[in-house]
């Protein structure tokens, strides 16, 4: 078995695949191995499909986090179990695929707040990469928003908000909620409207609303990307390896790291893999866990962990979340897609940094009704209308911005889950004041509800949790506060990099994948340029040494 | 032969059966069983009056799914030919149409129990499939019209049709037009 590759990637997620897509297609022949400690699990299959409707089961369900796996530490509990799915495709096999980008102060929240973390780079660094993210991604959005700054159009156009949308449209209109001062032109008043979610759309979606599982490949999914990699005839030198968890990194001198070292779960046997360059995609749980396991005589408490920074100033985000019941729906309106139509910026602004900035979106499943249960149930057609047309609950929510702390760390806890890769313990605590403000910031979602006609039937700050989890191998100027360079190099290393949302020193308050997608595209310009450099100079010595 | 009877049907019925799928590796449907099938599905329109043609624009649906069921494991043949047992023991004790009323609205299965009896295993296996996609096909369209309303144009999981459709997807809202156009129905 070949055991030497220019790349060695470890996981199998959108960051691998956008990488291993973006080195191949700049050079057909470069070699690429993928390391992924998941199984395949077979997407697009009809019989699948049809089981997740009539029974609402999906495929991947059992390679989710359990409860068991992880312990959590703190002042409030981290929601862990049943969050990501570790198989070939990553978590993509089960996202949402909102793809929202971060706005430019979110690369300056230290220098805004006075807490938290700077970005080394800022948003302008990433805005062309942003563009090559939504265009990969096929991102639908409305190019009529100005929440973000942008030089391109999206690719696609937006979803229509539903019927059923309305209402809030109107609440937010009379809260002044739609309209605020906006960042991106201080001083002229320029208006953040609400807007419509950009999701991605990738292949043609034929508009099912499941979307948690597409039978077509509508929905982006890092699996479709990796099968049309393995099955191009041009890159021959392209591999991956499922069922292959990665235990150790190994480094021949401080700066060179040489190989990494993998179990073959089917048969037990260990292998070790060298790369000139090795890039850790494993995600933000297990990238620092990795690293902090690579222990070597350079390296005594594990990789780039020199100074205590690895696995620390975990964020995440917590969903705020209230709903509200209305005596009737004379309409019989429900959420017509099973993703969010509405959303808005109005808080995620600078102005409201400080205080812990929130991402405000109708609930994507309300109101509803679950019309074929009812008659599961036995209840008849006048009864069915009767609740179709009466009570009705609209569920507002919004993500809460967190920042990180030094104190708030996500490390190995011993043993390990049914694939070889390590348990975990997350130690998270909020300040009083984050509390405070979080509960704030649930008054306002409150306000809305009421200001809708609403009756708030309850209104709660759920626990932060892994979907979304940043911060845990920062990047930052210098390894005393960090433990990446400005390209998710790990610092002090030549070529050992970091492609996660482990790498985001901030986590603003929107979804992390769309900034993710952008980081990699980045990151692959990156290795163009420096192994055109390297190639270079081996050009010369191997001229010279002739 | 049992006192404690709080469900429909007769022997065969309240037969016990273990909980988990009937074991049906390598068995497939007649043409016979797939008609016997297919009259489970086109009276769940009838009885809910939420379809046209009596559901023959879902049929081909429809057998894309029997055939994902019984073309791949879990087979769920086993599941089907029971169904069929059962259905001709309720038509045998109350006739085709009543089957139905009491097979759909009360037949005293419970919904969210494991499946121990033949009964139970129509019930939850088949009926309770065929009529969740059945909603899905198209079936939710018909809630939603009753104050001259317009009628619902997606759910959650409905299977839209081809790229090439320029019927909206959804009941939109327009901010020009506003949000009201069936307040007053
Ligand atoms: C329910 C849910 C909904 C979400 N919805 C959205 C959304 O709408 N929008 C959005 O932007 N984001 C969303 N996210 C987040 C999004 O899924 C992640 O940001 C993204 O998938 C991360 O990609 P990744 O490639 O970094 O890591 P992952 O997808 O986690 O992939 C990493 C892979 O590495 C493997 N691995 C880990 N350690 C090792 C090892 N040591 N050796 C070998 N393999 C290893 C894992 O098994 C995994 O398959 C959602 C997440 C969840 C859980
Ligand atoms: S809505 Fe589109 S992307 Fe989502 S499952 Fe359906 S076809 Fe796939």
């Amino acid at each position: 078995m070949k055991n030497q590759y220019d790349y060695v990637i470890v996981g199998a997620g959108v960051a691998a695949a956008t990488i291993a897509k973006g080195l191949l297609e700049h050079k057909h022949d470069t070699s690429i191995l993928i390391l992924e400690a998941g199984p395949e699990i077979i997407a697009k299959d009809r019989r699948f499909w049809w089981d997740y409707i009539t029974r609402g089961e999906r495929p991947y369900t059992f390679t989710y986090d359990q409860k068991f796996e992880a312990d959590s530490t703190g002042n409030i509990e981290y929601q862990t179990d049943g969050v990501r799915v570790k198989a070939y495709g990553g978590s993509t096999m089960h996202w949402g695929a909102w793809c929202l980008r971060f706005r430019p102060e979110d690369f300056n929240l230290h220098t805004n707040t006075g807490e938290g973390a700077d970005w080394p780079i800022n948003y302008e660094d990433l805005e062309s990469y942003y563009n090559d993210a939504e265009a990969f991604l096929s991102v639908c959005g409305d190019d009529n928003a100005n929440w973000i700054p942008r030089s391109k159009p999206y690719p696609v156009p937006p979803f229509e908000w539903t019927a059923a949308d309305g209402a809030m449209i109107e609440a937010w209109e009379q809260l002044d909620v739609v309209y605020q001062d906006g960042d991106i032109d201080p001083g002229t008043k320029t208006k953040i409207k609400s807007g419509k979610m950009p999701i991605a759309r990738y292949r043609k979606c034929m508009t099912t609303g499941t979307c948690k599982y597409c039978p077509i490949g509508g929905r982006f999914n890092a699996q479709y990307v990796l099968d049309d990699l393995k099955n191009d005839t041009r890159f021959i030198n392209f591999e991956v390896r499922v069922n292959a968890p990665v235990h150790k990194v190994n480094a021949s001198s401080k700066s060179k790291i040489e190989s990494v070292t993998y179990t073959d779960n089917l048969n037990g046997k260990k292998h070790t893999v060298y790369g000139d360059t090795i890039i850790l995609a494993s995600g933000a749980y297990n990238v620092p866990k990795l690293l902090r396991a690579s222990k070597n005589e350079f390296w005594q408490d594990g990789i780039g962990n020199d100074y205590d920074l690895v696995g620390r100033f975990v964020v995440s985000h917590s969903m705020l979340n209230v709903v509200g019941k209305a005596k009737s729906n004379p309409n019989g309106w429900f959420q017509e897609y099973d993703f969010p139509t509405l959303m808005s910026h109005s808080y995620n602004t600078k102005e409201h940094q400080k205080k812990g900035k929130i991402f405000m979106f109708k609930n994507r499943t309300t109101p509803n009704v679950d019309i074929a249960q009812l008659m599961i149930e036995g209840k008849t057609r006048e009864e069915i209308d009767e609740i179709v047309y009466g009570e009705m609950t609209i569920n507002l929510q919004a993500f809460l911005e967190e920042k990180g702390k030094f104190s708030n760390r996500l490390e190995a806890k011993p043993g390990v889950d049914r694939f070889g890769l390590p348990l975990t313990t997350v130690h998270f605590s909020r300040t009083d004041e984050e509390m405070k403000n979080a509960n704030d910031r649930l008054r306002l979602l409150e306000q809305v509800i009421e200001k809708m006609g609403l009756e708030v039937t309850s209104s709660r700050i759920d626990k932060p949790g892994g979907h979304h989890t940043t911060g845990t191998a920062r990047m930052g100027t210098s390894p005393e506060n960090s433990v990446t360079d400005k390209f998710m190099k790990v610092h002090d290393t030549d070529n050992l990099y970091v492609c996660s949302n482990a790498a985001f020193p901030t986590g603003s308050a929107v979804n992390p994948t769309l900034t993710l997608t952008a980081m990699a595209f980045r990151l692959v310009e990156h290795l163009k340029k420096t192994n055109q450099i390297k190639s270079k100079i081996e050009d010369v010595n191997t001229v010279d040494t002739i | 032969m049992n006192e404690e009877l709080t469900s429909i049907g007769g022997p065969v019925c309240n037969e016990k059966l273990p909980a988990s799928l009937i074991f049906a590796e390598g068995q497939h449907l007649t043409h016979q069983n797939k008609e016997a099938l297919w009259d489970i599905f086109e009276a769940i329109g009838k009885n809910w009056s939420n379809t046209i043609y009596d559901s023959n624009n879902q049929r081909s649906s429809w057998y894309e799914m029997l055939k994902a069921k019984t073309e791949n494991a879990p087979n769920y043949a086993g599941e089907y030919v029971n169904a069929i047992y059962v259905l001709n023991e309720l038509y045998s004790m109350y006739g085709k149409d009543e089957a139905f009323k009491k097979l759909f609205f009360e037949s005293g299965v419970d919904n969210s129990a494991p499946p121990t009896t033949r009964l139970a295993h129509c019930k939850i296996y088949v009926v309770n499939e065929f009529i969740r996609m059945q909603i899905t096909a198209g079936g939710f369209k018909s809630w939603g019209t009753k104050y001259g309303g317009e009628q619902a144009r997606n759910y959650h999981g409905f299977l839209g049709g081809t790229r090439y459709n320029r019927i909206p997807r959804v009941r939109e809202y327009d901010p020009e037009t506003t949000n009201s156009k069936n307040d007053d129905a």
